[in-house]
């Protein structure tokens, strides 16, 4: 049987592995493809590469899929499938060193409290600003539809602060975000590791919250592929999301992180040094330039948790935070939207005969940390308790 | 609006093919071109440029604040929309594969666009082929560089003539399978091993 041909783009991020893995592990090849990496530098690129055909399958943020299907930012509408998660984790929020040692001074109560509160100093640290009459500061996340767009949002308004009106928030592609920091373009941003790493052992940068802190559960990227192609080669794509799922399972044992951490290492990869990349795949990350690293167990999520389930629930989570931000009108209904996007049959139809747990349902009730089984989702809570249903917020019935 | 109304500004990190674009598009009778780089005060050159159309290369990473920068219509007086327009899918896959892409301002009727997209569609294309050439133009004259090199040692230190040389190493290529240049550099390095 000849080999399958699938052109895969992605950005250099700890979370592009499970296209990584599929590849050098031969996880693709046994599932009959040839599956050829290419690395983008720009969330811009990958997208129009992915909706014009230059490639079949891409490494998105989970906010891309929805943007292009709502025909955001100009683009007339995209139809672009969400059949698997690839993982969760890895994003963090990190200030300059300046910044820091402001938030600290300002309020050292907030600094030594939960992480995904630490938002409160920053707070303190704007109103002192305003009071001596100084510029507003810059933030920067990486794509107007990313999770760290709506994470670094979510953790500024925990701490009482609007993120229209209170800071400036631009976009960096991610490789060009540590320049940024350093040369003093941007006070603080939002990024996938290893990018935050990056500036803690290069002593530019504190990390100031995990996304595990303002979200146990949040969900990352996500594997695109166009509807049409989905049509036209459903083998194909049972046997991709197949290959990546087992990649994930490979990618989230801990005896291979280090292995993992090689891998991705590579210029033709991640391109960050193996000791960057390393801290962080092994969950034990460095907060401050010269602090010992913390345990966060939970820092790549790949397989465990259902961590590649493209659950609806997360998908329409996103959807709502594209609301709150105005990106999107309040009555788009994301509740029925999200299942025409995030495709868990197509999931469940690849991973049958697999040995992998299926949730019950295609959704879930998120925000709960204490639920029956949590250790089958994995912890849940979010950085001020709030609960999501997604039948409430548009009367989406059972 | 005529043509020289039309207010263009190239992005590009390769000086070289934003020059290539930009000619052509002067050629064609647009007067109103502009170009700049990788620049960290990008917004605030764009708002001061005030374009019509923004055609950059389609990877890019400042692409990604462009998009911000339309997203948030505040920043900038007018509105700015991808050129894409679903009718359009030939020059668009075309702009994909090229290499090219472009902003442009809402409203602004698609076939005054068309030929600037085209153009620069073009001039990419023509850019890509003149690196190609040049490519292989530096391959082949370091590979004769090799090969002097390695007949050089070979006419020293084995005392054969520049043709005995050349056929000896022509012989083994033949016989090995590979190019000359490679038998070149394999003879260049068994003679660094010895001294």
């Amino acid at each position: 049987m000849s080999l399958k041909q699938v052109r895969l783009g992605f950005v250099p991020l700890v979370d592009c592995a499970l296209p990584v893995v599929a590849r050098a592990k031969g996880f693709a090849e046994e599932e009959n493809i040839d599956l050829t990496l290419i690395r983008e530098m720009s969330w811009a690129a990958i997208r129009d590469k992915l909706s014009y055909g230059v490639y079949d399958a891409a490494h998105l943020l989970a906010g891309i899929p929805l943007a292009a299907r709502l025909g955001l930012g100009g683009m007339p509408s995209q139809r672009i499938a969400v059949p698997m998660a690839l993982g969760r984790g890895g994003n963090a929020i990190t200030v300059s060193t300046r910044l820091y040692q402001r938030m600290l001074e300002a309020d050292p109560a907030a600094m030594h409290g939960p992480r995904g509160l630490s938002a409160r100093a920053l707070k303190k640290v704007i109103d002192e600003d305003r009071a001596a009459g100084r510029p507003i500061m810059s933030f920067a996340t990486v794509f107007p539809y990313s999770s760290h767009n709506y994470e670094l949002r979510y953790w500024m308004a925990a701490g009482g602060i609007d993120p229209d009106k209170d800071v400036n928030i631009g976009v960096i592609a991610p490789p060009r975000m540590f320049d940024s920091l350093r040369n003093g373009w941007v006070d603080g941003y939002c990024v996938g590791e290893p990018w935050n790493q990056r500036a803690v052992f290069h002593g530019d940068g504190v990390i100031v919250a995990l996304k595990e802190d303002i979200w146990a559960r949040s969900p990352e990227k996500v594997l695109g592929v166009r509807e049409d192609w989905v049509q036209s080669n459903p083998d194909t794509v049972d046997a991709l999301v197949r290959a990546l799922v087992r990649s994930a399972e490979w990618a989230d044992q801990p005896e291979n992180r280090t292995e993992l951490a090689q891998l991705l290492s590579g210029e033709s990869h991640v391109g960050a040094s193996f000791d960057i990349l390393r801290a962080s795949l092994l969950g034990r990350p460095v907060l401050k330039p010269g602090d010992n690293p913390i345990e966060a167990p939970d820092r790549h999520v790949f397989y465990r948790y259902t961590a590649t389930f493209p659950w609806l629930s997360q998908g329409a989570w996103v959807g709502t935070q594209m609301q709150r931000w105005g990106q999107v009108d309040a009555t788009v209904d994301f509740n029925t939207l999200i299942s025409d996007i995030y495709r868990p049959d197509l999931y469940r139809r690849a991973v049958k005969g697999l040995d992998v747990a299926l949730p019950h349902d295609d959704w879930r009730v998120e925000g709960v940390n204490d639920a029956a089984d949590r250790a089958f989702v994995g912890p849940d809570a979010f950085l001020d308790n709030s609960i999501f249903d997604m039948r409430s917020f548009a009367g989406v019935g059972e | 609006m005529k043509l020289e109304d039309f207010s263009i500004l190239v992005i590009d990190e390769n000086p070289d093919r934003a020059a290539i674009v930009e000619r052509g598009l002067v050629e064609s009778g647009y007067t109103r071109v502009s170009r700049i780089g990788t620049s960290y005060n990008l917004v605030e050159r764009i708002q001061a440029l005030a374009p019509d159309i923004i055609i950059i290369d389609l990877e890019n990473p400042d692409r990604d604040t462009l998009e911000q920068m339309f997203q948030v219509s505040r920043v900038i007086a007018r509105p700015i929309a991808m050129f894409v327009d679903q009718s359009d899918s030939n020059t668009i896959r075309e702009a994909v594969e090229a290499g090219v892409s472009a902003y442009v301002v809402d409203g602004l009727r698609q076939d005054r666009i068309r030929p600037i997209v085209e153009m620069a569609i073009s001039r990419f294309n023509a850019f890509d082929q003149l690196r190609r050439e040049r490519d292989e133009a530096k391959a082949k004259l370091n590979d004769r560089k090799l090969i002097d090199r390695a007949k050089g040692l070979l006419m020293q230190e084995k005392g054969l003539s520049e043709d005995e040389a050349y056929n000896l190493l022509r012989k083994n290529a033949m016989k090995q399978n590979r190019k000359i240049s490679e038998i070149a550099q394999s003879v260049i390095t068994a003679f660094q091993l010895e001294f």
